[in-house]
């Protein structure tokens, strides 16, 4: 085979651009680094900050989480509930609607498909504000649930897309097979297929966590009172002075989990998923 | 079984985007009215174009621009990461996780560092240009250093998803092609202009279509960084619990512009069904 990745030139243009783009990634994240550990006279307080910081600290850290720890504590937690929430209903939505997808004759299918990609389209803000005025009536304001609900609308098509490429992927004899064994239709989708789908359930779960995680339109309209971190994050950032510190701080401890979160999952994460259920 | 899943998206995302519509042509006292709309262009300012006689109120005419440069600008990046990706060479397992990072850093978190990295007291992209000898920039305070600022924030959080859809497509295509084309003597440029771009038009399509709706929908990163409006910040910034129906109006023009956008997109990509 005629293949020009073993001449050096190509090579060496290969490892400049890896190393100029691995650079550029890791430059905003150096950054927020040096601000949570440098002191502050290297940092944010003086007008041209240190490129390399001479010295490290953690007193940005400790000083961030004295004054604000149970305001901090509840909105980890906030944040966390809502996501947990959201990735279970995903799937407890989107297995069902995703098995169903599949069996349905082409024509209805679509048009489901075109209903669920249709509403991804519909900008956040736009629905926030009358899904607030909604969830104040109903008491969901202001809650993880509500929260949750709300955020459920941006994640579940795409789990809905990713577990339709996972079912697809199961033969429908086995399926057959256990019906004849003489199983249950919701014997079989529970314990024949839920179980085989397990790979793909679990990524679709991480997913929906991760954007829950992340996701800040729904949280600064539906839950401003008692934040999630992403709007805490803002609340910090976006107010002058010293409490850019503990908005870096807050953004570390932030990013950490989710970084590594990424790296494991960076199997998983394929572009495949997000456009199987548009090309399929 | 699918009826949860679709009782759903109706009731919580078209019901309240039909309310938000409608919502936007009432006072608040329900009778009908437009006057939300004259409210929302006469509250931020219009751009002139003297040459072409238009006039385009400030936040549409931003949200365009930044909608646009950020495409451009995060294709650009994606194919050249995407076709790094899909040769083989050493330390790509490496490389393919480390690109994926700003994937998972919160777009909260990259406001965040990129306010800091430009701001003019204590901003890092100073202290850089002023290490290799060149003049502080004011990033925040022209329109076209503000802009700029959001979109490198932007690029840097998303390029990874737009890689990773072009990288489906183009590990799609055969490598025999290549090959192919080169015994017949084919260049790097035409290789890439006549084999991988025509062979990736479909996956291109819904990157476009993924990343323009979101691209309009930028929010909490223009917040953090762009002191200017555009239609999502407007439309925050109107919102009001006494009256919510300036902020309404503000929304469903931002909904028409992103159907507007999507249409568009369908009726290009109905072309290139085939891929």
């Amino acid at each position: 085979m005629v293949s020009e990745y073993n001449n050096p030139r190509t090579r060496y243009y290969i490892y400049a651009v890896a190393v100029f783009v691995s650079f550029f990634v890791l430059l905003p994240i150096y950054i927020l680094v040096i601000i949570s550990f440098a002191p502050s006279s290297q940092t944010i307080d003086i007008y041209y900050p240190y490129l390399i910081p001479t010295k490290l600290t953690l007193v940005n850290f400790i000083n961030s989480f004295r004054g604000v720890g149970t305001l901090l504590e509840a909105a980890f937690f906030k944040s966390l509930e809502t996501a947990f929430i959201v990735a279970a209903l995903a799937i407890l939505l989107g297995f069902h609607a995703a098995f169903g997808l599949n069996r349905l004759p082409l024509r209805v299918n679509s048009t489901l498909i075109g209903i669920l990609f249709f509403s991804t389209m519909i900008p956040s803000i736009t629905i926030a504000i009358p899904i607030s005025v909604t969830f104040l009536k109903a008491g969901l304001y202001d809650t993880s649930v509500g929260l949750a609900l709300a955020q459920e609308l941006v994640v579940l098509p795409l789990t809905v897309f990713i577990l339709m490429g996972t079912l697809d992927s199961i033969p429908k004899q086995l399926e057959q097979q256990s019906r004849v064994d003489g199983a249950s239709f919701f014997q079989t989708l529970y314990l024949v297929i839920f179980p085989l789908a397990v790979p793909g359930i679990v990524s679709a779960f991480l997913l929906s966590w991760l954007m829950s995680w992340d996701e800040f339109t729904f949280a600064a309209l539906i839950s401003p009172v008692h934040p999630t971190l992403p709007f805490l994050i803002y609340l910090y950032a976006s107010s002058r002075g010293g409490s850019i510190l503990t908005g870096a701080s807050f953004a570390l401890l932030v990013t950490i989990p989710v970084i590594v979160l990424t790296i494991i999952l960076s199997k998983f994460i394929k572009g495949g998923y997000l456009t199987s259920g548009i090309t399929g | 079984m699918i009826l949860p899943a679709v009782i759903y998206v109706t009731y919580l995302a078209f019901y309240p985007a039909i309310e938000a519509v409608y919502g936007s042509f009432q006072t608040i006292r329900g009778t009908y009215t437009v006057y939300n709309y004259q409210f929302v262009f006469g509250t931020f300012g219009r751009i002139e174009f003297p040459a072409l006689h238009l006039s385009i109120p400030t936040p549409i005419y931003n949200t365009f621009v930044i909608t646009l440069t950020a495409l451009v600008l995060q294709f650009s990046l994606a194919l050249i990461i995407a076709s790094l990706l899909s040769k083989p060479f050493k330390g790509r397992a490496a490389f393919s996780a480390l690109f994926l990072i700003p994937f998972g850093v919160a777009t909260v978190v990259t406001g965040l560092i990129f306010h800091n990295m430009f701001s003019t007291y204590g901003g890092y992209a100073n202290s850089f240009l002023r290490a290799i000898g060149l003049r502080p920039i004011n990033w925040t305070g022209s329109y076209w250093t503000s802009t700029i600022v959001l979109i490198l924030a932007d690029a840097w959080k998303n390029t990874p998803i737009v890689t990773l859809i072009l990288l489906a497509g183009m590990t799609s295509i055969s490598p025999d092609i290549y090959s192919q084309s080169m015994v017949d003597g084919a260049g790097v440029f035409q290789r890439f202009f006549r084999i991988t771009l025509p062979n990736l038009k479909g996956f291109i399509v819904i990157a476009l279509m993924i990343r323009g709706i979101s691209e309009f929908n930028i929010f909490a990163m223009a917040l953090l960084v762009y002191p200017y409006q555009l239609l999502t910040t407007m439309t925050y910034a109107l919102y009001d619990t006494v009256n919510a129906h300036p902020s309404y109006a503000a929304g469903s023009i931002l909904l028409a512009f992103v159907l507007i956008f999507a249409v568009i997109i369908m009726t290009y990509r109905g072309r290139y069904r085939g891929v």
